[in-house]
């Protein structure tokens, strides 16, 4: 395997949001890398914090946003070849907007109706990134755009061009949000929630589009998500995000296969299994915490039936289990009670695990 | 499973169509020509993507909408055509609906006691404001919230809990039926998870039916009794949930299936989904007929085209 190439570094971010009741600590302490060609996915439900994080990495944060502490070093190479790193957290929005979102960093936002300007067409969508960021001339931009939409499986590009994005489907405007993040050529994909408005039969589509695309181009793509199912598919890495920490990060197969931290196996029962004839979902009780009020210890312990006295103390720091999976889960202190996944769980991971021919 | 196929069913849709006029040249034909029929105690899904025709069913059996032409017998009653007051106090005590976004269809003016209350105030159901308040706070206790949150609005209240409010006012009335109209999609996975085992709890208690409408295959599964699956107006192929899931037998059925991602990375990177394009296929709706492949498994297609499916090998998920 050649050298991996290091392209995003998140270290200790924190941030807080302003509002009228009070501060808000969304984000409380994360470690995060990305190398090239990789694809890494952030699990987690809605107010985990996943989409902040994202945000922060391309440096729109809302207005409200103070962030406390941390940095964020994201590494490119110019024309040339020469690697230049750049600290996000510490650049001005105008000197981000233009040398990194869009150029370097391209996002693709959930729904695609209101990611699409309504009173323009398609082509100049998709053509404006380019004539922005690199003064493209119109002619060039335009068959280039022909190109794009070609690569997204759009048939009669040369047509579509003119189309409005009403006059599209949902998955086809999808398609054409992707091809706009493409136009000019991004290292870095960031997907907040790309299928979650769409159809499972094009969902399934836009997940192989974007994974091909990735393959031919050797960029890096983060998929932010709640969909275990969606990430199964797609992700090399993934960290599961709980109340603005992450909880648990691994290599895609520890993850699946070896979970340890108890919100994980609940996330993992909670998917629907189409193999079993079980009568009930598994559910984790309660709902997510409101992030208003801080507490002591450990937020998951609440909804955690696995919960020790210590978890209400203090906030479990990242034990390892490998040298590329992490849980934070006071579970794995060699001095707490031996606690196994719950049996039910076990059963499903060791037919999967059949499934996938690895035993 | 607590449905009893021995009774007479509770709702016979019969060859139900809707149709919304655009203008003098195009008329939308949303749904075209759907049979089935709901059991007492029974849940039925109606599953199909964006656009299939499944949630103007559901707003078209409680009569949101004027059929275009088609029978529907309710409790006995044809509902179809011009409703009697009397037929119209039944339908609407009978037959209740919970809506996809819990935000939009609670009213954020009114308190959550007034806003499950507005049905019995409506009909006369409570004698005294002593009783309303009993079945008001009886009912919140049923779907799992405290009594205390009677006072509060829907603001004050999170997704989970709001859809909770919304499953709340539709029991109230004690009703036959509930449509369930995408209920769980605007909800997170675990989340999800609680409403959907919420709503098999009270069906347990209460023996209502429910015609789940959802386009989430893989949850779906979980809380119907049988399974209907529509597209573009048609409804392709019904059956029992187990009869779809391990014989699915149309081929946009198969597809349906076969894109739903399982949560095993190693096969799930492999796998490719089944692709079906209406357009590409030949197939054309209008022309099949009815076919029974074995117990309550029909589907819709030519003599032809139903044998060719059958002799396709089955899907396999993992």
């Amino acid at each position: 395997m050649a050298e991996r190439e290091k392209i995003l570094e998140i270290r200790g971010l924190d941030i807080s949001f302003k509002t009228t009741a009070g501060y808000v600590h969304a984000i409380r302490g994360i470690d995060l890398d990305l190398y090239k060609g990789e694809t890494v996915a952030i699990v987690g439900e809605s107010g985990s914090g996943k989409s902040v994080t994202m945000k922060a990495a391309m440096g729109i944060l809302a207005k409200n946003a103070i962030v406390n502490g941390g940095s964020i070093q994201f590494t490119y190479r110019h024309d040339d070849d020469t690697k230049e790193t750049v600290e996000i957290l510490k650049k001005d929005k105008k000197w981000i907007r233009t040398h990194i979102n869009g150029k370097r960093i391209a996002m693709v936002f959930q729904d695609p109706m209101t990611s699409l300007d309504p009173t323009m067409t398609i082509g100049k969508q998709i053509m404006e990134g380019m004539i922005w960021h690199f003064r493209t001339p119109k002619e060039e931009a335009r068959s280039k755009a022909v190109e794009l939409l070609k690569e997204v499986g759009i048939t009669d590009a040369e047509d579509r061009m003119k189309n409005y994005p009403h006059q599209l489907s949902g998955g086809m405007r999808q398609r054409v949000v992707i091809a706009i993040a493409l136009a000019c050529n991004p290292d870095l994909l960031i997907c907040d929630e790309p299928t979650t408005a769409l159809d499972v039969t094009i969902q399934a589509r836009i997940l192989e589009l974007i994974r091909r695309i990735q393959k031919e181009r050797g960029i890096s793509v983060i998929y932010i998500t709640h969909d275990l199912g969606v990430v199964a598919k797609v992700a090399d890495y993934v960290n599961v995000m709980y109340a603005g920490r992450i909880v648990e990060k691994g290599l895609i197969n520890e993850i699946y296969y070896d979970p340890r931290h108890p919100y994980t196996w609940g996330l993992l029962s909670a998917m629907p299994d189409l193999d079993t004839d079980d009568e009930r979902l598994y559910t984790i009780p309660g709902s997510p915490p409101n992030l208003l009020h801080e507490k002591q210890g450990d937020a998951f312990a609440p909804r955690d039936r696995f919960a020790l006295v210590v978890d209400d103390k203090a906030e479990p720091p990242m034990f390892r289990v490998t040298d590329t999976h992490y849980a934070a889960t006071w579970l794995l202190d060699p001095r707490a009670p031996k606690v196994e996944m719950p049996p039910e769980l076990k059963v499903r991971i060791e037919r999967m695990k059949k499934g996938a021919g690895l035993e | 499973m607590n449905a009893d196929y021995s009774k007479e069913p509770l709702l016979e849709v019969e060859g139900l169509k809707q149709y919304f006029r655009v203008n003098r040249h195009f008329t939308v034909k949303a749904v075209d020509g759907v049979s089935f029929k709901i059991w007492p105690g029974e849940t039925y899904g109606l599953v199909g993507e964006s656009g299939s025709g499944k949630s103007t069913i559901g707003r078209s059996v409680i009569r949101l909408y004027d059929p275009t032409a088609g029978k529907i017998i309710f409790n006995g009653t044809d509902i179809s055509g011009r409703l009697s007051p009397k037929t119209e106090e039944m339908l609407r005590t009978q037959m209740q609906m919970i809506f996809q976004d819990p935000m939009a269809s609670l009213n954020p003016r009114k308190k959550v006691e007034d806003i499950i209350g507005e049905g019995l105030d409506i009909h006369h159901s409570c004698k005294t404001a002593a009783e309303r308040d009993e079945t008001v706070k009886e009912i919140l206790k049923k779907v799992g919230l405290a009594p205390e949150h009677a006072s509060r609005y829907p603001h004050q209240f999170s997704g989970g809990q709001r859809q909770r409010v919304g499953i709340a006012r539709a029991l109230v009335m004690n009703p036959k039926l509930i449509i369930a109209d995408e209920c769980i999609s605007a909800l997170d996975v675990s989340i999800q998870a609680q409403v959907v085992n919420l709503m098999k709890d009270i069906q347990d208690e209460t023996g209502t039916a429910f015609l789940f409408i959802a386009h989430d295959l893989s949850m779906v599964k979980y809380i119907s009794d049988r399974i209907g699956v529509l597209h573009l107006g048609h409804l392709l192929e019904t059956g029992t949930t187990d009869e779809i899931y391990t014989h699915p037998v149309h081929p946009y059925t198969r597809s349906l299936l076969s894109a739903i991602p399982s949560p095993n990375p190693v096969v799930e990177k492999k796998r490719v989904a089944e692709n079906y394009d209406y357009a590409a296929s030949g197939i054309d709706y209008s022309q099949g007929t009815d076919h029974l492949i074995e117990g309550t498994h029909h589907v819709l297609g030519t003599d032809e085209e139903v044998n060719a499916w059958l002799a396709r090998e089955p899907l396999r998920y993992s």
